[in-house]
């Protein structure tokens, strides 16, 4: 509806009539269901600027390059090998250098927002809860981390039943693979967010993230290698896989979903599985909590 | 039905005390809220809003307690914050429609009702450009617009002529009193400048320190009080001594005279003393009394 | 150099929040070195596979990032660069004290360490702390001036930069050999190769060539960077 004059009057206020709103208004869980949406969207910067479309859908095809390329040597090599190159539930490690860049772009690009333009009160002063606006960002970013890994891997599956490998294993692997997936992305947006909520400057919302995944990773698998190889003790080794999250979801899947590791060491024995589930879950919790204080004590100017 | 209501309202804070004891009734239409800054206005919005608890004493929105039935009393009202709210990024249209959602309306009723709003509040074409190039009145715009979009009852304006120019001002005032007078929506309205709230308001409340210093109709602040202003176009000060000797009470006020007007023979009395000095007398006008003068009365 | 300009960065750069990171990524390398100490004893196998994994390939380039664009990264982005645009300060000045920082940031926080860690590892035996405190120091420096040139260059230099960092020097380097010539880590481990008597770290790059390549990058990416703030426009977001 835009007005043909040339120099609108921007002083002129039109006589057209107010309509009162008679309509059906929604409750918290819609507005929830709808802040999700947006959140979704918004890491992949759909309903935002072309710009910010660019890294995301960047990530999402390096992510699935590896996969094609799998698929056609799987394809190729179908006679001599049997299965795929790569198992499903590796390629999280695998890639998780595009994993990491992409929540560290779009952890701090959800939540830095909002905090650094001090919109949050807008949102507060709706029938929004404070923990409705976090569970919608949580599962927004843990979404669109699990849509991340869930594309490889089904294009992976799909060149797997092309090459006419056994339908059922691969299925069952799939599957298994998605489960793990799932963790992956729950645990990655949930430490993401934290990182992120803590500075209204997005640069070093970035940094921190990437820091603390690489750097955990880096020093947890170097440690591992040497205290398993130069040293010997491999239950030593694999305790320590608890303190990054990647090694800790990777331990976490190897164990309960029986899946091949990629990591160093894996959990050592069952206590060590045990304990690799707790402290995944007591994360994912421990996330949860931290999120819903900072936004409780979220300073309304 | 008073559509605000509070008692014995107390915010503190470690080093200050925002509310103190507050006690204010609202009924619907134009009510100004006036203080210094720092005086607490902005802070008894955030308690009405539920945004931020009190320390003691009660508050109620559409009779609904603001503790018990903040998501009640939310959904049917409209802040537009002080500060800067809204991201550079992403267009009016966007920005509103979200929050529109945000409030609770569906997404095709919210896209109408933010079409409707902006046009409203004035945004025709730039509704299309991220807000991170709009001058401070678009802006301004933006966040009323994003007030009322959901339709509320109520709707609670924090300094909204913050950084506007004369014109831009005036256009806000403007747009305020229509919220009342045409839309409907009760509305509160901070501001520390006093004069323009005198011009929209029915009801102002002062506040000062967190207390309340006043709280009555516009009209009874401003009915025309029993003062006479008058102003001569030389020798201003022998005048003044000519009529304190004719037995008025004169008080200099720049180069205006002020002079208690007792009753009709003042008028004459100024005649006659003015023609007899020799001088012109340039106006001569009933004095009217201001909000400010609250301020000053409290003092003593 | 300008002394103002210096003071200020620094200020800016070690308090709040972005301090409490380096510092915790300082403490934890030693941390780590003493624990493996601790545990391992002084192999030094162990000491450089250490030190090369983390303090090098990890620890340096992360802390060059952060380092690199805070020192001019927040400026630019909330638009208070203004000021110091205005003042009759050239611009390849301002790049240079800011360069300053960030240079000496990063090798008192992540090189020194680096040195410190290798001493409680090996002690001096075999020169190895030597060789990779002068490889952190020397990469500290590099990636400094790189990270920069990034933050001058994009409003995104945090994502980019650790797109260089991760998929370069990281994923391609161990596909591609090509493309380990190019990587600055590599320049550095052959300073520790020059300098460690012992046969425990390896480089691709020959060190005269390295020394070069690192000389060209760091004046090359600090002159490129003063060029560019000179035509830096401030206009809107993303």
């Amino acid at each position: 509806m835009s007005r043909p004059m040339p120099n609108p009057p921007s002083g002129v206020i039109h006589d057209i009539g107010y309509r009162k709103y008679d309509g059906p208004r929604l409750g918290r869980r819609q507005v929830t269901r709808a802040l999700f949406a947006q959140s979704l969207r918004g890491a992949y910067g759909l309903g935002r600027s072309a710009r910010a479309k660019v890294l995301p859908m960047l990530l999402l095809g390096v992510m699935c390059l590896p996969a094609f390329i799998i698929t056609v040597i799987a394809n190729v090599t179908s006679s001599i090998t049997g299965e795929l190159p790569l198992a499903y539930s590796r390629y999280a490690v695998v890639t998780q250098g595009i994993l990491t860049i992409f929540v560290a772009a779009q952890a701090p690009a959800s939540l830095s927002r909002d905090l650094r333009f001090k919109t949050v009160p807008l949102y507060f002063s709706r029938p929004l809860e404070r923990s409705d606006y976090v569970l919608a960002k949580f599962a927004g970013l843990a979404t669109a981390l699990f849509l991340l890994l869930t594309a490889p891997l089904l294009i992976m599956y799909v060149g797997a039943l092309l090459a006419e490998f056994p339908v059922g294993r691969e299925t069952g692997d799939v599957l298994l693979a998605l489960v793990g997936a799932a963790v992956f992305a729950v645990v990655f947006a949930g430490v993401g967010l934290v990182i992120a909520s803590l500075t209204p400057r997005r640069g070093l919302g970035v940094a921190a993230i990437i820091t603390v995944f690489a750097l955990s990773f880096a020093a947890v698998s170097a440690l591992q290698g040497i205290i398993r190889y130069e040293v010997g003790n491999a239950d030593l080794a694999g305790w320590l896989g608890l303190l990054s999250p990647i090694t800790l979801v990777d331990g976490f899947q190897s164990w309960v979903l029986d899946a091949s590791s990629s990591a160093v060491a894996p959990p050592p024995g069952d206590a060590g599985g045990v304990v690799y589930v707790l402290v995944t879950f007591a994360v994912i919790g421990a996330c949860w909590a931290l999120l819903n204080l900072r936004y409780r004590k979220v300073s309304v100017s | 039905m008073p559509v605000i209501q509070t008692e014995d309202l107390t915010k503190r804070f470690p080093a200050t005390t925002a509310l103190d004891r507050l006690t204010i009734d609202v009924e619907p239409g134009v009510v100004g809220l006036v203080g210094a800054n720092g005086a607490g206005k902005s802070t008894l919005i955030k308690v009405l809003l539920g945004l931020s608890p009190a320390t003691s004493g009660t508050a109620r929105v559409f009779g609904l307690d603001v503790t018990k039935d903040g998501p009640a009393i939310r959904e049917r009202v409209g802040y537009m914050p002080e500060h800067d709210c809204l991201p550079g990024d992403v267009s009016a249209t966007e920005f509103v429609v979200h929050m529109a959602r945000m409030s609770g309306l569906p997404a095709d009723a919210a896209r109408e009702r933010t079409a409707d709003t902006l046009r409203h509040v004035g945004l025709y074409e730039e509704r299309y450009r991220p807000i991170g190039g709009y001058s401070t009145g678009m802006k301004q715009r933006v966040k009323l617009a994003q007030a009322l979009v959901h339709d509320p009852e109520i709707v609670m304006l924090d300094e909204p002529t913050n950084g506007l120019d004369p014109v831009g001002r005036d256009e806000m005032l403007l747009l305020i009193r229509r919220i009342w007078a045409e839309f409907g929506i009760t509305v509160l309205v901070t501001s520390h400048l006093l004069g323009e709230l005198e011009r929209i308001s029915d009801h102002v409340v002062v506040v000062d320190g967190g207390q309340l210093l006043r709280s009555s109709s516009t009209s009874e602040f401003t009915r025309t009080s029993q003062f006479l202003a008058i102003e001569v176009s030389a020798e201003t000060d022998a005048v003044a001594d000519a009529l304190t000797a004719a037995g008025l009470t004169v008080k200099r006020d720049g180069h205006l005279l002020e002079l208690s007007l007792d009753d009709d023979e003042t008028y004459d009395v100024v005649r006659d003393t003015v023609a007899a000095q020799g001088v012109g007398l340039i106006r001569l006008e009933q004095r009217r009394h201001h909000i400010s003068e609250v301020f000053g009365e409290d003092q003593e | 150099m300008n002394g103002t300009v210096v003071r200020l960065t620094y200020r800016a750069l070690l308090g709040g929040r972005r301090a409490w990171l380096l510092l915790a990524m300082s403490v934890l390398l030693l941390a780590m070195a003493v624990l493996l100490r601790l545990t391992v004893g002084v192999d030094h196998q162990v000491t450089a596979d250490f030190l090369g994994a983390v303090a090098v390939a990890a620890l340096v380039p992360l802390f060059g990032l952060i380092v690199g664009t805070g020192v001019i990264g927040p400026e630019i982005d909330d638009g208070s660069v203004v000021y110091l645009l205005s003042k009759p300060i050239s611009r390849p000045r301002i790049i240079l004290s800011k360069f300053a920082v960030a240079a000496t940031g990063t090798v008192l926080f992540a090189a020194v360490p680096t040195f410190v860690a290798g001493l409680v590892m090996s002690g001096t035996a075999g020169r190895i702390a030597l060789g990779f405190g002068v490889a952190a120091l020397v990469a500290s420096i590099a990636y400094s001036a790189i990270f920069l040139l990034l933050a001058v260059v994009t409003r995104h230099a945090v994502v980019y930069g650790l797109a260089y960092a991760l998929i370069w020097e990281g994923l391609l380097g161990s596909f591609v050999p090509g493309a380990r010539t190019l990587s600055v880590q590599q320049w550095s481990l052959s300073l520790t190769e020059a300098i460690a008597t012992r046969d425990l770290v390896s480089s691709d790059v020959r060190l005269a060539v390295a020394g070069v390549l690192l000389a060209v990058v760091i004046v090359g990416a600090t002159w490129y960077a003063g060029q560019r703030l000179r035509v830096l426009s401030l206009a809107g977001e993303e």
